[in-house]
């Protein structure tokens, strides 16, 4: 491939249709590179966004829509977290992809801790996003089924200025309606128990991937113990905080997250070679 | 005409900055705001309500189920039933209704419907409703299944009440190996169902394929007559023409010996019906999954004007009210049925904040003068086998807006 062509990649995706019984799933790939699987977060599904074309510049960024997301159709049969597990076991299979990296962030975080657990060897490196899936009473995450739209842009953002800027100023009903379809999505798999797994804590330990955790300094809807808590539980994980930035992390500052993840693929290519470690060590 | 006295059994004392301080009475709404003592007297004051609704001849007597609000304190409208059960005669005893949508388990209603029935001596009408959005926070049901929830759980208790043999119930979000329920009803083959609707045409054509009574809630009467029209339309579709009780229009009224005095008396307790009643955002009425993609089309193209964004005169305009004089408020209901078409009027009396005996002179004058004379409105053709269109009716019941005094 010419460095002309990945440009444009990087740039403009090539879109694919995956069919499910319930559903086709749309994917994003874009760049070249050791192939990268995306998980998206509660917002931000069916964009490419500057966070994607950063992380496109290093690897084969594969940026499927989850089951009722975006651009993908409903999958209603995909009912709850762990049949979305099996969802994307399959998805794995049929883009061929072998050992990807997998980085998910705030729901698609909890998908991808999930995903290590249930299959530590079909994933290379593992990095989560300030992920949602533990349940910890006494840091509770913010119920933003219950927020308003203002208040959630308001809570998502550090700088009061970007959050100003990610507001629609009027929304018409078809911006309203994929909004109300994906907290849709949302909620099937997160209303109760709230966006958590009460059981995912104590599996953690299966996870053999190399491990990087990391949370905005300002993040007001999960608090930072909850990537305390996946640090310690996930075997040698590295923690990183980003400073002056909220939940929305790859919104608002991308280049920032996209360093931190490139960075640390770069040091954890493959993950094999900490594999044999860590099941020594476990 | 049949005649139905609705109670929300609403919790009135709010505190003085209820306006600038909180976003809804409903959900979150401190129940430090709940004095005990003054709750004790408000049950009893409004259970004296219904008792004299039916004294006075109201057909029937309704409650109806909310969870954590000051808009209603009915939590379980069946134990408000059972106390009207035995402290009544002749009312039928209407609980519109239980919330099968969020119930954990809802053979628990079959149960307590076919109680209430021997209760009452076969006068109950069970109403079903999914359930309001923040009651799916409330008592934290996935709104996501919540149609389905609601389609399973109807079915499930009218196999529970019909079946005489034991059955097995599986479907997605219920499973029942041993269903048996004793007693099983006195009404055969069940009591009535009646299926309060906002309007989806999910939920009309629900309700027209089954016979059930289909009732209105807070809607312009405009809004209220597609729904109507669109159940009558599926009804006669399917061969059966809807008696016109089983179309039922529901609406908040006043009434005092003069219109002057009536706007004047009604203005300030309307307005805490509608303005701190139903006082709640988008977020907590329409949580995600509550609304099929159509339906929230249908929402957001209306662009309905927010109940507490009406003025009073445009609630009375719309017919979401109807307030005046016995002659008046006879003229406006006889109006509204030629309309709509109704067979039975679900009238709520305790509007808001609005004092028992403002209460009690408003029902009073109304089955004095206004029952009397919308009585004959409203009635299948003696000929039910052969009924008209249901639109001829007000008209050919004659002289709406004649009676009255």
């Amino acid at each position: 491939m010419t460095s002309d062509a990945g440009a444009r990649q990087i740039d403009t995706p090539t879109q694919e249709y995956l069919d499910f019984p319930g559903g086709r799933v749309h994917v994003f790939r874009g760049g070249t590179g050791r192939p990268l699987l995306f998980l998206h977060a509660a917002g931000g599904a069916g964009q490419w966004l500057e966070f994607h074309r950063l992380l496109a510049r290093r690897h084969e960024v594969y940026a499927p829509d989850h089951p009722g997301f975006g651009r993908s159709g409903d999958l209603p049969e995909v009912e709850a977290m762990d049949d979305l597990v099996y969802h994307y076991l399959d998805v794995i299979d049929r883009l061929g992809l072998a050992r990807p990296h997998v980085v998910g962030a705030s729901f698609g975080g909890w998908l991808a801790a999930e995903l290590a657990v249930a299959a530590p060897h079909l994933i290379g490196s593992l990095v989560l996003l300030a992920p949602a899936g533990l349940r910890m009473p006494d840091h509770p995450i913010a119920d933003l089924f219950i927020m308003t739209p203002e208040q959630i842009v308001g809570a998502l953002y550090h700088d009061p200025a970007k959050a100003a800027g990610a507001m629609a100023d009027e929304p018409d009903v078809d911006a309203v309606l994929t909004a109300y379809r994906d907290a849709t999505a949302l909620a099937r798999f997160s209303w109760t128990p709230f966006l958590c797994n009460p059981k995912l804590e104590r599996r953690l330990h299966r996870i053999t991937a190399p491990t990087l955790v990391a949370w905005s300094a300002d993040d007001r809807l999960i608090p930072i113990a909850h990537g305390h808590r996946y640090a310690e539980r996930i075997p040698n994980a590295e923690f990183a905080v980003v400073d002056d930035c909220g939940h929305a992390m790859y919104f608002e500052r991308p280049a920032a997250f996209a360093d931190l993840v490139t960075d640390f693929l770069a040091r954890n290519p493959s993950g094999a070679a900490d594999t044999t470690e860590k099941a020594a060590n476990r | 005409m049949k005649f139905t006295y609705f109670h929300l059994m609403p919790y009135p004392y709010l505190p003085d900055d209820f306006d600038e301080a909180y976003s809804s009475p409903s959900l979150t709404f401190p129940n430090k705001h709940f004095d005990p003592a003054l709750g004790h007297r408000l049950y009893h004051r409004y259970l004296d309500e219904l008792e004299y609704a039916e004294q006075i001849g109201f057909d029937g007597i309704a409650v109806n189920e909310h969870h954590q609000s000051a808009y209603g304190l009915m939590p379980s409208p069946n134990i408000m039933a059972a106390a009207l059960a035995r402290r009544t005669e002749r009312s039928q005893i209407m609980v519109l209704g239980n919330a099968i949508g969020i119930r954990g388990n809802p053979l628990r209603v079959a149960e307590e419907i076919a109680m209430l029935d021997h209760l009452t001596g076969g006068r109950v009408v069970s109403g079903f409703v999914r359930g309001i959005g923040w009651e799916y926070f409330a008592h934290s049901v996935n709104p996501t299944r919540s149609r389905d929830r609601f389609n399973e759980a109807h079915d499930l208790i009218i196999k529970a009440w019909t079946s005489d043999e034991m059955f097995q119930w599986i479907s997605p979000n219920y499973e029942y190996r041993y269903v048996n329920i004793w007693p099983r009803p006195l009404q055969q083959p069940h009591p009535p169902i009646y299926i309060p609707a906002a309007g989806s045409s999910e939920t009309i054509k629900f309700v027209a394929e089954r016979g059930y009574t289909l009732m209105s809630v807070y809607s312009p009467a405009r809004v209220i007559r597609r729904w109507f029209d669109k159940y009558r339309e599926v009804a006669e579709e399917l061969g059966h023409p809807p008696d016109p009780e089983k179309i039922a229009f529901s609406v908040p009224v006043y009434v005092a010996d003069t219109d002057e005095r009536a706007h004047r008396e009604a203005r300030q307790h309307v307005y805490w019906l509608f303005r701190k009643g139903l006082k709640q955002g988008p977020e907590i009425v329409l949580p995600p999954g509550y609304m099929t993609p159509s339906s929230m089309r249908g929402v957001l193209m209306a662009r309905n004007k927010p109940l507490g964004k009406m003025s009073y005169e445009e609630l009375l305009d719309e017919g979401q009210v109807v307030v005046g004089s016995p002659t008046t408020v006879t003229n406006r209901l006889g109006e509204l049925q030629s309309e709509l078409g109704y067979g039975q009027l679900i009238a709520l009396f305790a509007l808001g904040d609005m004092p028992h005996e403002r209460v009690i002179g408003s029902m009073d004058l109304f089955a004095a003068h206004v029952m009397p004379a919308l009585r004959p409105l409203g009635v299948a053709p003696a000929s039910a086998t052969n009924a008209t269109k249901v639109g001829g009716v007000g008209g050919a019941g004659g002289a709406p807006g004649t009676g009255g005094g």
